[in-house]
């Protein structure tokens, strides 16, 4: 399932997939230290640690937990935990992107390619259109619609209370 | 405009000085949702009293009144709004105010069965939220940024550009949830408040400004500004963690909204698609690590949810 998603985000986006042909064998950094265990659980034995920074290579996805390789094991790790993707490879990938498109640097459109973009100064200089809040609200559904929509893909709610702020996370 | 003389600075070392005593004697009181306005209030009602009398003279707060200098002014036909504790429907009033304005700036994408998708996910998940009274509507507009807005009242919009970003409907429930949030915890209406009651403090020496600032148009500032500004990072955060507990109490699969600070993160920080949002959030990086924190192992016994990518709505173009 997860494979699936994944494929499916690579195929939507084959600009990004072409420049990170690494990804194939998907590359990850920890975003925090944090324990590698022998199986996607909790309470599995804690087979090795990394550090904020590691590199890691992704090897499949369960649940909350993904299997990584580390140059010393090959364990389960917290999904959450890692950061996809190799960041100096996701710059290049994003950078080759805005200079094909005339975007590059500045933060504001350089071009006319019809890529429209939101800046503050637009957002500052924007003019009021009641037609197209009204638009808007045509579109409102009501609780029981949702809910109607929800059976329809076979959601179910589940009892979780709400997350709540950690204090001295492991950052 | 207050004149730079010594008594203005004298008023400005009052407001302060005011502002700090009440502040440290109300810190213990951390839930009340009004407490920003509650102390702008004080401090207005004492500054009042004050400006009054001696200006070397400190005294204690004077017995609570029943008017101030905003309340009454005349009634006039146009929309105006009780700053200090505003109702749902002056905050509905100023979300649509604020949503209109950055429609001005970028329209809906004209496609109905988008719109009435993201409408129909967007509505399920908020009725798992705090606030499943609110009127929401949602909005998918046309910008190729990556970014997600809020308005107060239950308006949220997400430009197309991270709409593009998505292959599931979990995913979007997760980045629906973050702003459903944001509403939810009232983020951008306590900012309008804090920065509206600061005006009027300082506009207790211009009665023009005191009274405009009752008008909604007026008191949002230029187009859609509020819109480009930041929240403070605790904000978000907190945003992040009820996206997120709301799009999982809805049965979807609990990461969609850190899938897509995932892709966020791995956009490069030169793309102008990300400038705006990088501006005014912390990177995705520290949001995935700060929203790991939070979850530590409290999803370890959730049944799985589901992602729903057979039903997302696919853009025409």
């Amino acid at each position: 399932m997860r494979n699936l998603t994944r494929l499916l985000i690579a195929a939507s986006f084959p600009a990004l997939l072409l420049a990170n042909l690494s990804m194939a064998a998907e590359t990850g950094s920890a975003l925090k230290n944090d324990s590698i265990r022998f199986e996607p659980f909790a309470d599995a034995k804690i087979i090795g640690k990394f550090n904020r920074g590691d590199k890691v290579e992704i090897l499949s996805k369960k649940g909350a937990w993904l299997q990584v390789k580390t140059t010393k094991n090959t364990g389960w790790v917290r999904l959450l935990s890692i950061k996809r993707g190799s960041s100096a490879s996701g710059n290049q990938a994003a950078g080759a992107l805005a200079v094909a498109s005339g975007r590059a640097g500045t933060g504001q459109v350089v071009s006319t390619t019809g890529i429209r973009g939101l800046s503050a100064e637009e957002l500052k200089a924007a003019k009021f259109n009641e037609a197209e809040v009204k638009a808007m609200e045509s579109y409102t559904q009501s609780a029981s619609q949702g809910k109607q929509f929800a059976d329809a893909g076979g959601l179910q709610t589940v009892t979780f209370p709400n997350l709540k702020a950690v204090s001295g996370g492991s950052k | 405009m207050m004149q730079l003389n010594t008594k203005s600075i004298k008023q400005n070392a009052l407001i302060s000085a005011v502002l700090a005593s009440l502040l440290a004697s109300l810190s213990i009181t951390s839930s009340a949702f009004d407490l920003q306005g509650a102390i702008k209030d004080a401090a207005k009602k004492q500054i009042e009293e004050q400006l009054d009398q001696s200006p070397d003279s400190q005294q204690a707060a004077p017995p609570e009144t029943t008017s101030s200098a905003v309340t009454t002014t005349a009634e006039t036909p146009q929309a105006t709004i009780n700053w200090k504790n505003p109702s749902k429907q002056e905050e509905i009033a100023l979300g649509r105010e604020i949503t209109g304005n950055l429609l001005g700036a970028a329209p809906l994408v004209k496609d109905d069965a988008l719109q009435k998708y993201v409408n129909s996910v967007g509505r399920w998940v908020a009725s798992q939220s705090e606030r499943p009274d609110l009127p929401w509507h949602f909005g998918v507009i046309e910008s190729d940024d990556l970014n997600a807005f809020a308005a107060p009242g239950g308006y949220v919009m997400i430009t197309k550009g991270l709409y593009r970003k998505m292959s599931n409907e979990a995913q979007l429930a997760g980045v629906l949830g973050h702003e459903i949030g944001h509403v939810v915890a009232k983020h951008q209406l306590k900012v309008l408040q804090k920065q509206q009651l600061l005006n009027m403090g300082a506009g207790l020496l211009n009665k023009k400004v005191a009274k405009d600032n009752k008008f909604i148009s007026k008191a949002i500032g230029s187009g859609a500004e509020i819109s480009a500004r930041s929240l403070d990072k605790s904000a978000e955060f907190e945003a992040d963690r009820l996206g997120m507990s709301y799009a999982t109490r809805s049965g979807y699969e609990a990461f969609g909204l850190s899938d897509i600070l995932q892709i966020m993160g791995q956009t490069g920080k030169n793309d102008s698609s990300v400038a705006l949002l990088f501006k005014t959030h912390p990177h995705p990086d520290e949001r995935l690590a700060t929203l790991g924190d939070a979850v530590g192992n409290r999803l370890d016994n959730v049944k799985a949810g589901k992602t729903l990518e057979n039903r997302f709505y696919t853009l025409k173009n």
